[in-house]
């Protein structure tokens, strides 16, 4: 796991984190069944909190991009899971990026297009954000 | 509260002749975190460590290490045996060479951990026979922390503990913090104007200004309900006077508002439709914007 | 363990200090030959002035050996040294480090105030008896070089009386070096007031054993044979009540 995280970008740690191990996974970087680093050793090596660690794991876990093993450590998911979760995201790229495309084309700036996919995601779609 | 607070302050105050350095602070470290403690020069950090340590007593209020009061002389010493502690300065005892200090501190800790001071002298490359006042800078802090690190402490207490190191040492400073709190257990708290590393190893975080709190919580958590909220308007922004809670701060600049919402986005924003404005965004905000936004904030 | 702090922090006054004391009972030692073929001369000296009266009575004095050890050494020369190291090793301390920026590392070691304080009086006090016991043993030790005797009780009893009537010197800078961060205030305030006193007592003959100084000396012991009681044990009693007053500062005091 070689990567500096960056605790000065809008970025939360732990999905940075997320963000490294999904593309070590999807580059084969990392294979199905391998081991991962522990926790603490990784909160060691990457200078960040061990609950960080903790909590990438927990979610990488949650989305089936990893297996927790009681006792054992953190292992890559097995194929097929490891690759419907990557399949998952690659069938979705191509949406968002029609999408982009399609804003850019109305002339929105990326700065733009980044502001309203944060506040569609944040919920405000609810009470009907934006009212122009 | 299941296991006894690390640290836990409440309406702490310290006035020196008419100087109020503390006005109320209120702190919550549990075991086992690390937790940051921000704030500008003078806002009442250094004072509070001193609280903690028996250094300085309160005017009024509690504060108390693991349960024991930090004021009363006889629990302070008692708080002491279970606690490592960097000043702001790198106190040490000039004169005494490097081993000496150690073996001179080792002696009033019967919980002294002799691998972790070979693991960190080797580690940090100190010159056992060199003098402490001939230390730099660099090398000063790290035995400091050496000693701090060494005695079996349930809880380290660290003044600005990356004031004037450069980038290298700051992150085996950092490095070896996180070390500990992984394989020890036990908790850190530490004040800094660095908000990075804040961000980077830190899982608690209480802002301090003019000698109270005025942010405390788990940082994932604040990351997630804080918010920046701005609406543009197509005359002069208003000043409305929110009902909904969380509203931090409030600036007009022009046609623009700008909220920071700590929590209810939704009801600010539903409020704020009320006035008619041309568009709304919400953002995420950094620890740096809420650090700025909280103390340079008036009232 | 504080009590090594302490001890290294006051080394060097107390090594100093004893090399300068132990040598000067030495030269009393060795002068005397040389002062004991004077002895006549002086006591032919004009006896109207106050100064002549002086050198005329020292001159007498010496016409013993145990008298001239007493006017020169015991009487004088020694708790004049002593003195000035009592004030050096009162200096210093817990607020005079703090001012300076090091009092923290100690202040967080698990020491209660009341021990630093107490560890640092003792430690300073007993570098203070070895000041005035030491060079008194010098005294019967090295009298023979000159083909004199001297008792060994004499100097014990001078020693003792140095140590125990000069303690109140040594507590009141002990005490202000707690109301002062400055290390050289204490020193030179209490120096002042006990080169007034002693300049008092050079004046007034009368009030000398009323003095620490007169204490110190055990000039009731030269000149009579009793020990000044009383003088040692207001002496103590002073020195206890000063010194609790500094450990009263301390617990107090904000670093």
């Amino acid at each position: 796991m070689i990567f500096r995280p960056n605790s000065a970008s809008g970025v939360p740690i732990y999905l940075q984190l997320m963000e490294q191990v999904k593309h070590a996974v999807e580059t084969g970087a990392l294979r199905p069944g391998e081991q991962l680093p522990g926790i603490r050793p990784l909160a060691e090596e990457l200078v960040i909190n061990p609950n960080t660690v903790a909590k990438a794991y927990r979610e990488l876990e949650h989305e089936g991009v990893i297996e927790l093993r009681h006792g054992a450590g953190a292992f890559v998911a097995d194929n097929a899971r490891a690759r419907k979760s990557g399949d998952k995201v690659r069938a979705a790229q191509p949406i968002v990026a029609a999408a982009v495309e399609r804003l850019r084309d109305r002339g929105l700036t990326d700065e733009e297009i980044r502001r309203l996919f944060e506040a569609e995601l944040s919920g405000l779609s609810k009470t009907g954000g934006r009212s122009a | 509260m299941p296991d006894t607070l690390a640290i836990h302050t409440a309406d702490l105050r310290k006035t020196y002749g008419d100087v109020e350095a503390l006005r109320g602070l209120n702190l919550a470290v549990p075991p086992g975190s690390i937790f940051g403690f921000l704030g500008r020069n003078g806002a009442g950090k250094t004072t509070t460590i001193k609280v903690l340590l028996g250094m300085v007593r309160p005017t009024s209020g509690h504060a108390q290490v693991f349960g024991l009061a930090a004021d009363v002389p006889e629990s302070s010493v008692e708080i002491r045996r279970r606690i490592g502690f960097v000043s702001e300065d790198k106190d040490l005892v000039d004169f005494m060479t490097v081993e000496a200090i150690i073996r001179f501190t080792a002696k009033f800790y019967p919980r002294w951990r002799t691998d972790l001071e070979q693991k960190y002298l080797r580690l940090f490359a100190l010159p056992a026979d060199r003098r402490v006042k001939a230390l730099s800078r660099g090398m000063r802090t790290k035995l400091a922390l050496l000693l701090a690190l060494c005695r079996g402490a349930d809880l380290l207490i660290l003044d600005e503990p990356t004031s004037g190191l450069d980038p290298a040492v700051t992150e085996e400073v950092l490095q070896a913090l996180v070390a500990h709190v992984a394989n020890e257990e036990a908790a850190i708290f530490f004040s800094t104007h660095q908000i990075a590393e804040v961000d980077q190893i830190a899982d608690r975080v209480a802002i301090v200004d003019a000698g109270r709190t005025v942010v405390t919580g788990a940082l994932d958590d604040l990351r997630e309900s804080y918010r920046r909220i701005q609406f543009v308007f197509d005359g002069d922004a208003p000043e409305p006077t929110f009902r909904a809670r969380g509203v931090e701060r409030v600036r007009r600049k022009g046609r623009v508002l700008s909220v920071l919402s700590s929590a209810g986005t939704e009801h600010i924003v539903e409020e704020a439709r009320a006035l008619g404005p041309l568009s709304v965004d919400v953002v995420p905000v950094t620890l740096k914007e809420i650090f700025l936004e909280t103390v340079t904030a008036e009232g | 363990m504080v009590w090594y702090k302490a001890w290294l922090e006051t080394r060097w006054r107390f090594l100093i200090g004893l090399g300068l004391v132990v040598l000067g009972a030495m030269g009393a030692v060795f002068t005397y030959p040389q002062v004991a073929s004077l002895v006549t001369l002086g006591e032919k000296v004009d006896a109207t002035t106050r100064v002549g009266r002086a050198v005329v009575e020292s001159a007498h004095l010496s016409r013993t050996y145990a008298g001239y050890i007493w006017s020169q050494w015991f009487g004088q020369n020694l708790p004049q040294y002593w003195t000035v190291f009592a004030l050096m090793l009162g200096s210093g301390g817990l607020l005079t480090q703090a001012s300076r920026g090091g009092a923290l590392y100690t202040l967080s070691l698990p020491a209660s105030r009341n021990e630093l304080v107490w560890t640092r009086a003792a430690v300073s006090l007993a570098e203070l008896a070895a000041l005035a016991i030491v060079p008194a043993l010098v005294l019967p030790l090295m009298s023979p070089a000159v083909g004199q005797t001297y008792a060994l009780g004499d100097a014990l009893v001078y020693g003792v009386c140095l140590f125990v009537g000069g303690t109140v010197l040594f507590s009141a800078t002990f005490l202000l070096s707690t109301v002062f961060s400055d290390m050289w205030k204490p020193f030179l305030i209490v120096l002042l007031v006990a080169m007034f006193v002693a300049v008092c007592r050079q004046i007034i003959p009368a009030l000398g054993s009323y003095t620490p100084f007169g204490v110190m000396s055990a000039e009731t012991y030269f000149r009579g044979g009793t020990l000044p009681w009383a003088g040692l044990i207001v002496s103590a009693l002073v020195s206890g009540v000063l010194l609790i007053g500094a450990a009263r500062n301390i617990a107090r005091q904000d670093f």
